[in-house]
């Protein structure tokens, strides 16, 4: 019996990144060399978005030499059985490992480094990201030799695609049977996008062979020097994010809004038992994300800023000659509406729109041309009202909810720590707009209601798991279902009409 | 269509001696020219979708050949079409997937196979099993056995499988029977090569005509002529198949030094075997085995005579078999007790499993579990296991370190893709009325029972919908909604579903997906195409046929206007007309929008012409990470990114190079009340003198208004 054996390789790739362009290449490379080559892939419908493979095997011995052999080849990839592991993006390197098909011995894994969310990730309430630094770990103990990088970036900076810069990575890497000008043939032969492709190869030949490094990512921003009055009057370890604090409600209204603030922090700060303050920082982050709650003034203000328009001009990608115009999706309604009135008109207003089922109806459709100086001029206008803001009913609504939550995470930081911390904590379920936010406000009073005021159990450290368990309950579904599972009863804001128009 | 195959079908012209490459698709097809077929047809569908686009691409060769080409209405038609082989010389092929094109066709299957067959008839099955199948998972073995239809399954490699394709017809010639011919999915798309053979005009096509009509009340499937049939079947047509299998040796053994021991195997999984050998040191990289193979090549009839002498003077065998129920086992365990060979002991589904797909590993692991447990002489079962660890512990160990397991991707709606809004609307809907019964169908659109949306009760076949619709609703208060694609509309949908719901007056809601083509496949041409190759006839509507057929409630909606989408489906809901209610949602596929367009504005860029390029996004200083807008939609271009504010630690949505500007978004954030982070960005592309001088006007004017930086 011979030894020698077939070089094997396998593609993951997503619908549309040209893996199956990239094994044409390979093969065709390969029989230009007059290696036995074959490919298979599994097209159908996992070219709709979902994760696909592409698997090749090389003979490399030629055929002149085999006097008309025919080596079998394996239509699937065997565990333990993968010479060159190529995954376009993070995730799909996972999958191929969590299949078997990167091992120490044997693998080269060749992979870009950048993500592309799944559903199951993107859908999460909160936070459904899998963890990357897991799949680079693994990739580092499995694989023979590990070729990690951004590779989308680098097809990017050179006009191509990503299938390009795996190519050259897989020739840069020293694993591939056929050599790197054969390779470049290849992709000639194969015509369209040809010269984009070659420079893209050329790319991460370089990369994977080390004669060139990859760019470093950039380095996080440097802390500016905190706050006057919170260096004065704040421990350091909680200066940064109260500083951050400051600085953002100075934008939202003014000093003395950010007085306001401190002097609310300052009472979490005369009980706060935590190590290294926590309760302190945390309450002060939340603290400043609710007191600069988004209302239409806030959003008309963020829309109509110089800067914003500079970041849309640079995600649409618009060349320095192109106009853009920017045209914003709003529906401000009852609500909207309601929240810039004074405080005993605007309860009236919505008591009314409630009772009278209008709380969804009188929503209107704008799309407004805020590049135009008539759209501009409308949102700017609604910005102007920045000075009433404090005189609105909904700042008075703001306020006495955070009133009422800073009492309670006061008052259980007394009892313990952990409990105010997960009291504090349940800020993060208020966020959105519209529907979004009024179930966010509900579940969160839900809590509040069930677990903070009215426990179920007297151990302060129990109730604070109670509390935590909530929080990511209320996380876990858009329609408060596992919430009402975990308090034991409905958390609803508004039951559904039924459509019933057969009689039996 | 989604692929051309414009330039792959000029290899269908090779003649003696040249070498092919390509596809085992291509393959087939250059072997049904070489075997001088008459007429070519079938029905997309994975893995033998590119068959059918094939065939297409090729009309100019075909009408050279004078072969006839024909995508049928379904997998039926294209089983029916093989009644021209019934009493004519003619060769005849024609394709689809299985089961699900099978268990369409075997109503005219039956028939055929019951009538025989004078000129050679084959079908080629894409059998969707195992990874990447799209359909319930079913063999196609059991039709060959009921219908006794020859069933071959080639070792996967190009020479064998257009070796099998030639073969097929002569088989089906020297028994009277229709041959069926099944590839996996990985051999439909297996690039490899071949020496190519002269294609072969046939005696009669469409250039040679037949001379006459020929009756023979033989061939009629009614009584008596149908018991005749059955018995001519078993005593005539199934030896005849035998012995030619015999002679022409379409089943090939594989010697070994091992003879105590021996494996069967199906021919498709010939290679998979061979590997799993080479990686526990028992055979090299070119098939020489220690272990005696027999490799089935024709999988039904079974040849006694074969298995017999292969397995009599051994004391284990295993049998690879992929799928279940085991009639290859079994029918190997009965010809051996028949012919009292009883010292050999069988192995198969014990050593490897009873269900799914016989994946490399798995093979693996059932070969090394058959060594271990049938202990020949000469094999170490402890070295075997050794190696089986040797392979497998890399696995074991990536579970231990990704914990958990990574998120699964499985496919969806394409960006752009016009079907999603209507499941935005739907889901929209459902807020205001409850949640409602949906019976889905077969088509891109079964992606909505996916996360995000998860719409979509029960799926019970192609053009289905509305037929498994009609008990259901009558047993809610509420109506309930159907879903249908304008493929399975075609299909069956028109008659099963429509004209029987009208017939009987059911009062439901049905949405037809119109995107123009049967998209899921491919993005084939159907009757209701916007746009038609020139063989094909035009404007087929949909809306016609269905007002033909006296559906009084019918409205047209355009899929991307939510709001408007979800108003209908309220007034369907609501109204007081009692009928069926059909929606006929429409929306060009954005794959082949995209593909249509995409050329014509690298042009217009190209020549200095405007062009307006539409992108969304979202504000991330507005956004407040709560993914509202992605359960609503599941587009691949909205996704997430890390939060820029330092504040904040959930992520933002965002909307990342691919989007094609189909608005969705901002019109779910319209009609779901989202929120107001979402911006249409028009990007003026070789503006006009006047867009440059507006622009700059603009920015000065509101530069002049806007906040100074602080």
């Amino acid at each position: 019996m011979s030894d020698a054996r077939p070089i094997t390789i396998l593609i993951a790739a997503l619908g549309g990144e040209g893996g199956g362009v990239l094994a044409d290449w390979i093969i065709d490379a390969a029989e230009h060399a007059d290696l036995p080559a074959q490919a298979t892939s599994i097209p159908g419908v996992a070219q709709r978005t979902g994760a696909t493979t592409y698997y090749l095997e090389i003979f490399p011995l030629h055929r002149a030499v085999l006097g008309g052999r025919e080596p079998v080849m394996s239509l699937t990839p065997n565990p333990g059985n993968v010479d060159i592991m190529v995954a376009s993006e993070l995730v799909e390197a996972g999958r191929a490992m969590q299949n078997g098909y990167v091992s120490p011995g044997r693998t080269t894994l060749i992979a870009s480094t950048h993500r592309i969310y799944a559903t199951a990730e993107k859908m999460r309430m909160g936070d459904g990201r899998f963890d990357s630094s897991k799949v680079l770990e693994a990739a580092h103990e499995l694989a023979k030799q590990a070729f990690l990088f951004d590779m989308r970036a680098v097809a990017l900076a050179h006009g191509t695609v990503i299938n390009a810069v795996l190519f050259g990575a897989m020739a840069g890497s020293g694993a591939l049977p056929v050599a790197r000008a054969a390779c470049e043939e290849a992709i000639r032969r194969a015509g369209k996008g040809a010269e984009a492709s070659l420079r893209g190869f050329d790319a991460g030949f370089r990369l994977a062979s080390g004669a060139l490094k990859e760019d470093a990512p950039d380095a996080p921003p440097v802390a500016g020097k905190p706050d006057a009055r919170v260096a004065a009057e704040f421990p350091a370890d909680v200066q940064e994010v109260l500083s951050l604090g400051v600085t953002r409600l100075i934008d939202y209204q003014d000093e003395h809004y950010a007085g306001l603030y401190l002097e609310r922090l300052k009472r979490v700060l005369a009980i706060d038992g935590t190590p290294a303050h926590r309760l302190t920082a945390e309450t002060g982050r939340h603290l400043a994300l609710w007191m600069s709650y988004e209302d239409v003034i806030r959003v008309a203000d963020l829309k109509t800023r110089p800067e914003r328009f500079e970041r849309v001009r640079k995600e649409v990608r618009a060349k320095p000659d192109e106009p853009v115009v920017v045209i914003d999706y709003l529906k401000p309604g009852a609500e909207e509406f309601s929240s810039i009135l004074p405080p005993a008109l605007g309860a009236k207003f919505l008591a009314w729109a409630e009772r009278t089922g209008r709380l969804r109806s009188l929503n209107i459709g704008l799309h407004i041309n805020t590049s135009s100086v008539l759209g501009y001029l409308t949102m700017r206008s609604l910005a102007w009202l920045k000075p009433w803001r404090p005189r609105s009913y909904r700042y008075a609504l703001e306020q006495s909810l955070i009133e009422r939550w800073l009492d309670e995470v006061c008052a259980a930081a007394k009892r313990e720590p952990q409990l105010a911390l997960e009291i504090a904590e349940c800020v993060r379920l208020i966020k959105g707009y519209g529907e979004t936010h009024r179930r966010g406000v509900a579940n969160f009073l839900a809590i509040l209601d069930a677990l903070v005021v009215n426990p179920a159990t007297d151990d302060p450290r129990e109730q604070a798991r109670t509390v935590a368990r909530a929080r990511d309950a209320a996380l876990a579904d858009p329609d408060g279902d596992a919430l009402a599972a975990d308090l034991g009863r409905p958390v609803s804001l508004s039951k559904p009409v039924i459509w019933l128009s057969k009689s039996p | 269509m989604e692929r051309s195959f414009a330039v792959e079908v000029e290899m269908l012209k090779l003649g003696d001696g040249e070498i092919f490459r390509g596809e085992g698709i291509l393959a087939v097809t250059k072997a049904l020219l070489q075997s001088g077929v008459s007429y070519v047809g079938g029905y997309q569908g994975a893995p033998v979708s590119h068959l059918m686009d094939v065939l297409n691409d090729a009309r100019d060769i075909m009408d050279e050949l004078g072969i006839h080409v024909e995508t049928n209405a379904s997998e039926a038609g294209a089983a029916a079409m093989l009644g021209a082989s019934i009493n004519y010389p003619l060769r005849g092929a024609v394709t689809f997937k299985s089961t699900v094109g099978t268990n369409v066709a075997s109503d005219a299957l039956s028939n055929l196979a019951s009538a025989g067959v004078k000129g050679g008839a084959l079908i080629v099955l894409g059998e969707d099993y195992g990874e990447g199948a799209s359909i319930i998972q079913e063999r196609s073995h059991a039709f060959a056995m009921k219908s006794q239809i020859w069933l071959l399954d080639p070792r996967p490699n190009l020479p064998k499988i257009v070796e099998m394709v030639e073969r097929s017809f002569e088989l089906s010639e020297a028994s009277n029977t229709p041959v069926m011919l099944e590839l996996r999915i990985r051999a439909c798309h297996v690039r490899g090569n071949f020496t190519a053979k002269n294609n072969r005009a046939a005696p009669f096509s469409r250039r040679r005509f037949l001379d006459r009509p020929e009756f023979d009340f033989g061939r009629i499937s009614l009584p008596p002529s149908t018991y005749a049939q059955e018995k001519h079947k078993i005593e005539v047509r199934w030896p005849a198949a035998v012995s030619f299998i015999r002679a022409r040796n379409l089943n090939e053994f594989f010697p070994g030094d091992m003879e105590e021991t021996g494996i069967l195997c199906q021919g498709g999984l010939y290679n998979a075997t061979v590997r799993a050998l080479q990686q526990l040191g028992l055979a090299d990289a070119f098939g020489a085995s220690r272990i005696p193979i027999y490799c089935m090549n024709v999988t039904y009839p079974m040849v006694p005579q074969e298995i017999v002498a292969f397995c009599a003077e051994k004391r284990a065998v295993l049998i690879v078999e992929e799928g279940q129920p085991a009639y290859i086992e079994e029918a190997v365990l009965a010809a051996l007790r028949r012919h009292e060979v009883n010292a050999v002991k069988v192995y198969g589904k014990g050593m490897l499993p009873l269900a799914g797909e016989y994946t490399g590993e798995v093979v693996l692991t059932g070969v090394t579990k058959f060594f271990e447990h049938a202990a020949p002489r000469g094999i170490d079962a402890g070295s075997i296991r050794a190696a089986h660890e040797s392979h497998t512990g890399a696995k074991k160990r990536a579970a231990q370190l990704l914990g958990g397991g990574v998120p699964a991707r499985p496919p969806g709606f394409c960006t752009g893709c016009p079907e999603r809004p209507v499941f935005s609307a739907m889901k929209l809907a459902e807020r205001e009325s409850g949640a409602y019964h949906v019976s889905a169908d077969i088509g891109c659109h079964t992606f909505a029972t996916l996360p995000p949306f998860n719409i979509g009760h029960t799926v019970l076949g192609y053009g289905l919908g509305l037929a498994s619709n009609s008990a259901v609703n009558t047993m809610f208060g509420a109506r309930t909604v159907t879903i249908m694609g304008d493929g399975g509309f075609w299909h069956n949908g028109l008659t099963s579903g429509v004209a029987n719901a009208v017939f009987n007056k059911d009062d439901g809601i049905l949405v037809i997906m119109k995107n123009g083509y049967s998209s899921a496949t491919g993005t084939q041409e159907l009757p209701s195409s916007p746009h038609h190759s020139a063989h094909k006839a035009s404007d087929m509507g949909i809306e016609r046929t269905i007002k033909g057929l006296g559906v009084k409630w019918l409205k047209t909606v355009d899929n991307y206007r939510v709001e408007e989408v979800r108003r209908t489906l309220k007034e369907a809901m609501t109204s007081a007309y009692k009928g069926l209610k059909v929606i006929i949602a429409d929306g060009e596929c954005q794959l082949e929008r995209q593909r249509r367009l995409r050329p014509l504005i690298a042009q217009q860029l190209g020549t200095g012409k405007r062009v307006v390029r539409v992108r969304y996004g979202v504000d991330e200083d507005t956004c407040t990470g709560d993914h509202s807008c992605i359960r609503l939609s599941g587009c691949p271009t909205l996704t997430i990114k890390d939060n820029p504010d330092p504040l904040r630690r959930d992520p933002v949505a965002t909307v990342i190079d691919g989007c094609v500007g189909c608005g969705l978004c901002g019109e779910n954030a319209h009609a779901a009340v989202l929120c107001p982070s979402f911006y249409r960005a028009e990007v003026l592309q070789n503006p006009s003198r006047w867009d440059t001088w507006l622009h700059q006007l603009r920015r000065a004017i509101t530069g002049w208004l806007a906040p100074r930086a602080a």
